[in-house]
This record gives structure tokens, C-alpha cells and sequence, in this order.
């Protein structure tokens, strides 16, 4: 009996807004997919909206279990790992579009429905800005109505009348925003106070997500040009001392020693033996708070030098501040920096010879030039100065189009192209140095940001990436040197994007970017106050009252206080009665009276009047009938009557009316 | 499924004497219970395993939205729980019927409340759903109900559900309505009865003029004569216009009387019921006799429902 309520077909409306709901919950899996995984989510879609438009029959079992089977071959052949994460979402958004070739019924379009909210569970572990809020309430929204919509179809459709559906979209998406809106007290107080998990019970793939934009392991060139397009935040920092001036602001990220010729990468040693001095915290003059981004990499982001290093994390010793896993989720960690202090004031012979190493055989011309410029037989700090002067005199240009380098790549770029951006200029410096027999390095990481005044705080976006290189000099240890300065300095004293000439593309205004700014404040809001709580924070809820640690008891107790206080907040507006439901005193005490004669076994009808109530009353109450009978007289002449007496007489009398059964006889 | 059926009487039996009403009553707190749907435990099934997912990830969005499809789920209750309370359930009443026709109980509602009441639904006690309506602020409706019915008499009425999945169909909201108005079951006409008894008296009555099938006479046209019957003919001869005067030939009155059929009680009274639907078909006076009961004599409809009364309770 049941199987048959719930296997009732869904027709028009519901349908539409079941796949309306299902293609919004899709949309950003879809713009994560290949195109033609994209297309092939899509066609069952668009063949139940036609079938739904055309009035087509379910497809036939075997070619739905054909077409299921050639998807799934389709997606895993696409997808090299089957057990990635995104391969697993791919694999739900698929067969969830697949169940729309037998969504037929009322229970399948429920299904779909309910599911669609699952899969937008999952994109969140891709993507959590404020974009996806949006695309979190519009999911749900759609969702809402529908669940509304196929409730009223099993309603309606099992007294087999039709449905009265039909209120039009736009109410509809009002009347589920409404359940939202009367849902979100207690799922604050939920979100707020619900124990969390201080770590996962289950691990974190380490494989990951999708190719996240940011600086990587090791830099050739144009590795770095594609971030100059990607205004994305890479951090945001608040500062509780004075901000540093632009030019100072080096935000220090991987280091590269090895050079092969065409790309640098990270030394051994560099990465993996901690860092032998630190600054004392007591010298620190920058004192910070850092907000990072997600990234799947390990780096983490300072200013020179870090004089205390983060939990879970390290500092090796080239001063790179690296994360013990990768940071997979918005991370939050508290900084302070000594820019004066000195990095390795003796260099070993081993890091030296690693900082002056350069394959043979690779630019015969800039080694000559090198040559030439050590016979005049300068110091280290004459030669770097002579070599940002070269750059700055000789005819070099800031573009982040530069030519296309070959085999030679520092002599093409020094003799012949002269273009290119802070990688080209970086790694050419670095070669000259080291040809030059002065211990020489690759810093990579972000230099400048965008002071945000609205909120108070530094904008740190992938545009802002930027390479520098550092020369070991005797007495003053490493030295930061950016040859780019050299060239552009404009890139340093504001950043990437005024250097050029240009707008980077057609849309690229001021005002377009101030606004951009608005947003990224109110992003960095909704990442500070919502996206970064976890346990840790939770514990702190209370700390303004003194109390700093929260453990599972107490926050059961606050939730369960939440709960309340939400619900005493909707419970009345949801349970609120008519003003003046209770209405005319007179009435309501005739309809008490009334109650009682039903009580007492008088079979009453609405359409009775009042003396034919005293007349039905008589026949069953015999004993009492003078008495009903002047309550119902009263009552007509009150009603009636143009002055009918006193209410209160007659509310007395109701009150003190009794049913006097006789003895013996039960109801 | 026997077990279940028992547990279900049983609490029917204990929500009857809890209540101890009968309409027309309003549904109160203590009239209304709730509980998830099937769908409604998948639902919350799918938002745990969420939940942990989000809780394990410390995925706060997938955290935000679970806990407000949680709240929303739960606030759902209490709509489900509105969507009833306050309800007046006014009369529930039946028109007779034969037996083996089913008797349709309506259930007439109103709403007194400011707002809309959606998809109400009435079920018989152990059934599914059968009938549905919206209630707008301030309105009201009937709810329909066919009960099967077998043997003539009072039908005393199951108890009935009022129930509602309103709004997203995870909960069911009901209360169980007793009807307190039995519905009278008229015997079931025999299928092959006997031809009519003809009028034992053998008295003619007079002509009845009025709407037979005989021409009778002519007269003057009237307002609101049915232009069927002007005697188109004989009015365009004349200035006025004249209507037809018809009449039809009354029968005697006929005796239906117990003694005069055969077989045992209840076929008897299945015969007795047929002549009196085919005695009021042909629109003749009829008289019944029903043994240790008054004779009933006359004809037209409340005639019939008196005569047939008679026979639906004989002998009880």
C-alpha cells in the first residue's frame, strides 16, 4: 500500500523545479569538469526536460543501463584516479543527472532533490567564499520548493484531484527563503555551539583538489606570468604595529638554489635542516596576523625574518616558514618579524659552493660579460651595484609578454629580448652573480598588497607574486637584492598591475578594482567570522567573560540555551494567533455554552439559531430545559435586541452553567 | 502487520476516551500527533551523514547549510503542527445509502485562524490518504470519505485521520475525528423483485393535472410556463399565446405489504425496498406495511426516505 502512495507519477510543475534545482546544485562542478564530462552531466537534463516538455515515456531500462555504463566509462577514463576526491564528486554529479532519465515518480524526484543539496555539501570542500553562499541558498531555495511542490503532488495526487499548484516562481522562492529565514536562529546557535571536532576522525586525502593557483616547488619561466592575471587573495594581514612602506613589503615563499639551465629549484638542505638562529621575539619589530588560503602546498608566508614559527609548522633554514602539512584550508596564524636581523653572518663551504653552482655549457656570452666586469676587480657590493645599474641603464622593459627564451636562456635575455618580468630578471641577476663567484639565490614569494582602509588590513592577492634575488655579501650576510626594482620600480612602490602600461584586460578600471576591494572586505569578513571557526576558536567563544576554555559539556549547555533562545524567538511568530481571533466576548461564550450542550450528548449543527439549540437541549437535558432556555434567550436578546441586557449577566450564567447527568448513566 | 493493526486500535481506542469529543469541536494540542515520514528519516539521515562529513572536514559551509536544513526540518513540526491545531472540525454527516453502496462521509471544516491551512487530508483509520483540500484564512471545506457499507441500518462510522504533510512531506501531522453521526444504510434493493403489487383497494384517484403526458386542455400562457409547451399552432391562430395543460393517470395507491413477499427477512425487506424505489420511480402512492409498525401511506421524496427508514432499521 505504501509502495503504491509513494510510487505516484510527478508531472509538469515539480519536475521543472527538480531539475531547476539540480542544474544550480550542478553549476560549479560543472566549471571544475572538462567540457565534454560537462556536456555528458548535462544531456540527461536537458532529454528529462524534454521528455517532461513533450510528454516522452520513461527510456526503455536496458538503453538507460547502456547509457549508464558508457558514462561511467567515459568519466573514469577522464579521470586518471578513481579514488580522487574529484573524482568522487564527478562520479555523484553524474549519477545524479542519470537518475533524471527514471525520474518519474514522486519518490525518485525526492531523491534527486534531497541529493542535490548533498552534492552542494561537496562542492564546498573545493570552494568555500562568499560566491558559494550564494550558490548554497540558491541550491537549498530550489530545493525547498521543490520538496513543497512533490509534498502537495502526493497530497493531492493520491485523492486523485489535481493539484491546485500554481502560485507562480517567484512566491514560491519567497515561501522557501521564509523557511530559511525562520530555520537560521537555531542554525547559528547550532553553528556556534555544536561541539566540533578538534581533528578528523578520518584522514584528508592527501591528493589535491583541483590545480590551485599560487606560487609552486620550483620556478621556469612563465610559471609565475599566469598568477599576474589571477586577483584572488593569497592572504590577508593585519598589522598591530605600524604597516611597513610598500617597498619593504617581501613576503618571502620558496626559496630555489639549483639552476639546470632552464629551471630553479629548492636546495636539499634548504628545505629540510632547520633554520640554525632565529631572531629573539624581544627584537621583533613587526608584529602581524595572517589569514592564508588554501594552497595544498606547504609554503607559508612572512616577512623577513620569522621570529617565532606557527604550530604544525617550521622554519628551515634559508627562513622559508613551511606548513608540517599542506594547507588545505584557510589558516590563521599569528606572526612577528625582525627585518634586521642577519642571515648567516659565515656561510659553510657546502652552502657556499651550492650558492655558486651553474651547469656548464649555458650562456657563454654572459659569462665573457661577467669575466670582464671581476677584472675590474670590484667588491661583491660594487659588482651587485654595477649589475642593477646595467639594468637599469641598458634598454630593459617590464612586460609580462616577454619573448619566448630558448637553450641560452640569461644570455637571449640579456643581449638580444632585454623584456620579460620579475622571474627573467631574478634568475639573470642570480646567474651573473654566481658567475661572478658571489654566492647567489632565487627567493620567490609576494611582494606589496593592497591596504584595505575599510577593514583595516593587507590584501595580499596571487597578482602580487613576485621572484627577487638574494647575494650572499661578507659581514652583512644575505641580502635581499630585486633587480626588478631596477628596471621598474614602479612594481615596487606600488604593484604588478600599475607597472604596465596597459589595462591588463578590457575591464580593468579603477573603479572596477575599488569595487573589487568592497568585496574582497566583505570575503575577508565572511573567512575570518565563519570559515576559519573550528575548535579551537569554539573553545574561545567566551574568552570576553574570562572564560577560556569551552569543553564538550559547556557547549552543549550554550547550545541548548541557543536552541532556546531561537525558539523562543520564531516558535511565537509561527504559533502567533489572529488578533482578534478569539473576537466578540459574547460570541465566545455562546460557543462555550454550546460546547458544553455538545458535551452532554446534544447533537448541535451549525445551522442551528438559538432557540432551536434551547429546543435540541430540552430533548436530551429535560430537567434543565428552563434554564438552557434563558441562556439562549438571553443570548438572542443580546445579540439582537437593541438593548439586550448585560453582558456580564450572561457570561455569569454560561460559566455557572452545569450539566446535571442523571445518576448512573455514564456520558 | 497484525501486531501493527492491533497497536494502531489500540491507540485509536486510548486517543477516544483521551478526547471524548465529537464534532462540532476544535483541534487542540492534545488532538494533534506527529511523526517523520519515511522520507522525512532518509532526509535526516542524509543530513547526519553530512553533518559528519562537514564536522570531520571542518567544512564550516557544508556545516551552515546542514544545520539549516536541520533547524528548518525541525521548525517544519511545528507548521505541520499549525497547519492542524486550531481547526474546526464542524460536522462530519453522510446521506443515506443502499448497502453495498458506499456511504460518503463529509467532513465539513472551517478555518477561523489568520492564516492558510494546505493540503489537509482525510484518511479512513488503517488507510491511506484518500482525500485532499487547502483551507484560505477564513474559510471553509469538505473533505470526502467513502466508507463501504454491507448490512442496512445505522452505520456507526470508523474513526477518521485529519492529516497533513505540509510542508516539505518529512512529517505527518494527524488527529484522530469520531464521527458521532451514524449514516443510515437502506436495505439494497432486490435485483429481480416481483412486479408491483397493484392497488389492492382498486380505487381510481382523481386526475392529477399538471405535468403528465396526456394533453389535458389548453389555457393562457403564464410567465414562466416552459415555452416547450405553448401550443405553438393554436397560438398563432389567435392574438395570445397558450400554454398546454397536461395530465398523467393516477394509479391506486399500492400496498407493499411484508405478507405479501417471501423468503426470509432480510430478502423480504430487499423487495419491499425495490417496490418502494420503483413505486416512487412511476410517482403512484404507495402504502407500506411492515409488520408490528403503523402503515405508511403517500407518495414524493419525503415519503420515500420515511418508508425507507422504516425498512433500513425493521427490527432493530
Amino acid at each position: 500500500m505504501k509502495m503504491k502512495r509513494q510510487g505516484h507519477p510527478v508531472k509538469g510543475r515539480p519536475v521543472y523545479w527538480v531539475i531547476a534545482c539540480l542544474l544550480t546544485a550542478l553549476l560549479p562542478q560543472l566549471a571544475a569538469m572538462p567540457a565534454h564530462l560537462a556536456l555528458l552531466t548535462l544531456a540527461p537534463l536537458a532529454w528529462r526536460l524534454l521528455a517532461e516538455m513533450r510528454g516522452w515515456k520513461p527510456m526503455y531500462p536496458l538503453l538507460r543501463l547502456a547509457v549508464t555504463v558508457a558514462a561511467m566509462v567515459v568519466l573514469f577514463s577522464t579521470y586518471g584516479n578513481p579514488f580522487g576526491r574529484r573524482t568522487a564528486v564527478s562520479l555523484l554529479a553524474l549519477m545524479l543527472s542519470l537518475k533524471l532519465l527514471e525520474m518519474f515518480k514522486i519518490r525518485d524526484a525526492r531523491l534527486v532533490a534531497s541529493l542535490a543539496l548533498f552534492l552542494a555539501a561537496t562542492q564546498f570542500l573545493f570552494a568555500q567564499g562568499l560566491g558559494m553562499l550564494a550558490y548554497g541558498v540558491a541550491v537549498m531555495a530550489t530545493a525547498l520548493v521543490s520538496l513543497t511542490l512533490l509534498a502537495r503532488a502526493q497530497a493531492f495526487g493520491a485523492a486523485q484531484s489535481p493539484a491546485p499548484i500554481g502560485a507562480g516562481a517567484r512566491r514560491e522562492l519567497g515561501y522557501s527563503l521564509r523557511l530559511v529565514a525562520i530555520a537560521l536562529p537555531a542554525a547559528l546557535a547550532l553553528f556556534m555551539f555544536f561541539p566540533r571536532w578538534s581533528s578528523p576522525m578520518w584522514g584528508v586525502p592527501e591528493e589535491s583538489l583541483d590545480a590551485r593557483s599560487g606560487l609552486s616547488g620550483e620556478m621556469t619561466p612563465g610559471s609565475i606570468q599566469s598568477l599576474f592575471m589571477d586577483d584572488t587573495p593569497a592572504f590577508r594581514v593585519e598589522f598591530s604595529s605600524p604597516v611597513p612602506s610598500q617597498q619593504d613589503l617581501y613576503w618571502r615563499g620558496p626559496v630555489f638554489w639549483n639552476f639546470d639551465g632552464r629551471s630553479w629549484e629548492g636546495s636539499y638542505y634548504g628545505r629540510n635542516i632547520a633554520a640554525r638562529a632565529r631572531p629573539r621575539p624581544d627584537d621583533a619589530s613587526l608584529y602581524y596576523t595572517v589569514l592564508m588560503e588554501p594552497t595544498e602546498q606547504h609554503w607559508m608566508f612572512a616577512l623577513d625574518y620569522p621570529a617565532v614559527t606557527p604550530p604544525d609548522s617550521r622554519l628551515t633554514l634559508d627562513y622559508q616558514l613551511m606548513s608540517r602539512k599542506p594547507v588545505t584550508r584557510l589558516r590563521q596564524y599569528e606572526m612577528m618579524s625582525d627585518p634586521d636581523f642577519t642571515d648567516s653572518p659565515t656561510l659553510s663551504a657546502t652552502l657556499r659552493d651550492q650558492a655558486l653552482r651553474l651547469p656548464d655549457g649555458f650562456n657563454p656570452r654572459t659569462r665573457e660579460l661577467m669575466a670582464e666586469w671581476r677584472a675590474s676587480a670590484a667588491t661583491d657590493a660594487e659588482l651587485v651595484r654595477r649589475a642593477l645599474a646595467h639594468f637599469n641603464t641598458e634598454p630593459f622593459r617590464y612586460t609580462l609578454n616577454p619573448a619566448l627564451l630558448t637553450r641560452h636562456s640569461v644570455d637571449e635575455f640579456l643581449f638580444d629580448t632585454r623584456e620579460g618580468f620579475c622571474e627573467h630578471y631574478a634568475s639573470a641577476f642570480t646567474v651573473m652573480m654566481r658567475m661572478l663567484d658571489i654566492p647567489a639565490r632565487v627567493v620567490t614569494g609576494y611582494q606589496g598588497g593592497w591596504y584595505n582602509e575599510f577593514g583595516d588590513y593587507l590584501l595580499v592577492r596571487q597578482s602580487d607574486a613576485h621572484a627577487w634575488s638574494e647575494v650572499w655579501l661578507p659581514g652583512a650576510g644575505w641580502t635581499r637584492v630585486d633587480p626588478t626594482a631596477a628596471v621598474a620600480p614602479s612594481r615596487i612602490e606600488r604593484n604588478a598591475m600599475d607597472a604596465l602600461d596597459g589595462r591588463r584586460h578590457a575591464f580593468d578600471f579603477a573603479w572596477v578594482r575599488q569595487v573589487r576591494n568592497g568585496v574582497d572586505w566583505l570575503g575577508r569578513s565572511w573567512n575570518d567570522w565563519v570559515i576559519a571557526f573550528d575548535a579551537a576558536r569554539q573553545s574561545r567563544l567566551l574568552s570576553a567573560f574570562g572564560i577560556d576554555n569551552l569543553d564538550a559539556r559547556a557547549l552543549v549547555v550554550l547550545l541548548a540555551l541557543g536552541l532556546s533562545v531561537a525558539a523562543a524567538f520564531i516558535v511565537p511568530v509561527l504559533l502567533r494567533r489572529a488578533p482578534g481571533r478569539r473576537g466578540d466576548p459574547l460570541a465566545r461564550s455562546w460557543r462555550r455554552f454550546r460546547r458544553r450542550l455538545t458535551g452532554a450528548g446534544v447533537n448541535l449543527q451549525p445551522s442551528m439559531g438559538p432557540m432551536e439549540v434551547a429546543a435540541a437541549a430540552a430533548g436530551v437535558l429535560p430537567a434543565q430545559a428552563n434554564e438552557v432556555h434563558d441562556i439562549a434567550a438571553h443570548y438572542r436578546r443580546l445579540r439582537y435586541a437593541e438593548n439586550g441586557g448585560r453582558l456580564d449577566a450572561f457570561t455569569r450564567a454560561v460559566r455557572g452553567f452545569r450539566v446535571n447527568r442523571p445518576k448512573g448513566e455514564h456520558q | 502487520m497484525r501486531i501493527g493493526n492491533r497497536i494502531r486500535e489500540w491507540a485509536i481506542e486510548r486517543v477516544r476516551r483521551r478526547a471524548r469529543i465529537a464534532p462540532p469541536y476544535r483541534l487542540a494540542y492534545r488532538h494533534v500527533f506527529i511523526l517523520p515520514t519515511v522520507f522525512g528519516m532518509g532526509f535526516g539521515a542524509m543530513l547526519v551523514f553530512t553533518a559528519l562529513g562537514g564536522l570531520n572536514f571542518n567544512n564550516n559551509m557544508a556545516l551552515l547549510m546542514v544545520f539549516t536544513l536541520g533547524a528548518l526540518t525541525q521548525m517544519t513540526t511545528l507548521l505541520a503542527y499549525r497547519d492542524l491545531a486550531g481547526l474546526d472540525i464542524d460536522a462530519i454527516r453522510a446521506e443515506p445509502v443502499f448497502a453495498g453502496e458506499p456511504a460518503h462521509f463529509r467532513i465539513q471544516l472551517s478555518n477561523d485562524a489568520p492564516h492558510a491551512r494546505y493540503s489537509l487530508q482525510a484518511a479512513l483509520a488503517t488507510e491511506p490518504a484518500r482525500a485532499c483540500t487547502d483551507l484560505a484564512a477564513g474559510a471553509g471545506g469538505t473533505l470526502e470519505l467513502a466508507v463501504p457499507t454491507h448490512v442496512r441500518g445505522w452505520l456507526e462510522p470508523p474513526p477518521f485521520r485529519i492529516e497533513t504533510r505540509y510542508p516539505l512531506g518529512m512529517f505527518r501531522a494527524w488527529s484522530w475525528v469520531f464521527p458521532a453521526t451514524p449514516a443510515l444504510v437502506y436495505p439494497a434493493p432486490a435485483r429481480k423483485p416481483p412486479p408491483l403489487p397493484r392497488a389492492a383497494i382498486g380505487r381510481r384517484g382523481q386526475p392529477r393535472v399538471g405535468d403528465g403526458d396526456q394533453v389535458h386542455g389548453l389555457r393562457n400562457y403564464r410567465q414562466g410556463d416552459s415555452l416547450r409547451r405553448v401550443a405553438w399552432r393554436t397560438s398563432a391562430r389567435h392574438d395570445t399565446l397558450y400554454t398546454r395543460e397536461m395530465e398523467s393517470p393516477r394509479d391506486a395507491a399500492c400496498e407493499l405489504d411484508w405478507n405479501t413477499t417471501q423468503g426470509d427477512t432480510e430478502q423480504r425487506l430487499s423487495v419491499l425496498t425495490a417496490w418502494v424505489l420503483m413505486a416512487d420511480h412511476r410517482q403512484i402512492e404507495y402504502r407500506l406495511a411492515l409488520p408490528g409498525q403503523p402503515v405508511l401511506s403517500g407518495s414524493g421524496p419525503a415519503h420515500r426516505a420515511r418508508c425507507l427508514e422504516a425498512l433500513a432499521l425493521f427490527g432493530q
